[in-house]
């Protein structure tokens, strides 16, 4: 779901933009309270492996394809959506300015909806569902709602910068990313078990109050 | 780094070369959601809203070489040095940005 350039109106992108410096304002003061030095290499990884893992794309149904994305599993891994805003806006930034996925211009919009929105519907999800279902079943689900709930998003910037009608872009981003988001759930629960068995003083969730 | 950071990296780095080395050859060339939407919607594939000028040419345009964009092995270096790039950044940025006691 990179939005490339001239998707959207420069004067759009600016506010887009704004939003960007906002967050970036917040997952920084995040990452001055919160990030210690042993996550470091973590949050350095993760940043690699989706930038790796987003050039796989997988075939869905009606002619399509969808790559994972990862702004949920950022966002659980450390328990907080501030994490998924620095890792994206490292990724989509390398991958806007070296491989032109992504437009540099729409870097603000693709930041929002795959880390602000990617991340926060993800890791809420996640906290509502994890005592009725478990964790990972719930991060399952943060993941997949994510992806549909960013497709949604991106749906609508693109109603609102006249690019696609709403009636033809909604339907169709949630149609298509129901089943990316599907790709989104297994590989987020997959990394999260596999951090969870050989480096659980990794994940957020096993941290204790007051452990730093 | 303690050395089980350093497994970590290890590992990460793996998992990132066989995917970039797998990527080439196994993925999808339908569009993705976004694209086809805005086929769906009846958009050319060169659409845009506004011309934009000013903005270079990527290096590695769609993670191949400019001039072999066909060229699978190359695409597998031009993914590596990403993954690399990405890597550093990200760490470098980490760094930049963590706690401080």
């Amino acid at each position: 779901m990179h939005i490339p350039d001239g998707f959207i109106p420069i004067s759009q992108c600016l506010i887009y933009y704004v939003i960007l410096i906002v967050a970036l304002y917040f997952s920084v003061k995040w990452a001055r309270s919160n990030l210690d030095e042993k996550r470091i290499p973590l949050l350095a990884v993760l940043a690699a492996g989706i930038f790796a893992i987003m050039s796989m794309n997988m075939p869905i149904p009606f002619g399509t394809s969808g790559h994972m994305v990862g702004g949920a599993l950022v966002a659980i891994v450390f328990l907080a959506p501030e994490a998924a805003v620095l890792v994206f806006t490292v990724v989509l930034l390398i991958q806007a300015l070296i491989f032109g996925d992504g437009g540099i211009t729409a870097l603000g919009a693709n930041v929002l909806n795959m880390a602000i929105i990617g991340g926060s519907v993800g890791l809420y999800t996640f906290k509502a569902l994890q005592g009725a279902i478990g964790k990972y079943a719930a991060a399952g689900v943060g993941a997949w709602l994510a992806t549909v709930l960013a497709a949604l998003a991106c749906a609508l910037e693109m109603a609102i910068a006249g690019t696609f009608p709403i009636n033809v872009g909604v339907p169709s981003m949630v149609l298509y990313h129901f089943f990316i988001g599907i790709i989104e759930a297994v590989l987020t629960v997959i990394v999260l078990v596999a951090l969870d068995k050989f480096r659980p003083d990794l994940l957020a969730w096993n941290k204790t109050e007051g452990d730093a | 780094m303690e050395q089980k950071d350093k497994y970590l990296i290890a590992v990460a780095v793996v998992i990132c070369i066989i995917i970039c080395c797998l990527s080439p050859y196994i993925a999808s060339g339908d569009p993705d959601g976004l694209e086809k939407s805005a086929e769906d919607a009846g958009l050319k594939e060169d659409y845009s809203v506004e011309e934009i000028k000013g903005i270079p040419e990527s290096t590695f345009p769609d993670y191949a070489f400019a001039n072999d964009p066909e060229n699978q092995p190359l695409q597998i270096v031009a993914l590596l040095i990403g993954v690399i790039i990405t890597l550093v950044v990200g760490y470098g940025v980490a760094a930049v940005v963590r706690r401080r006691n």
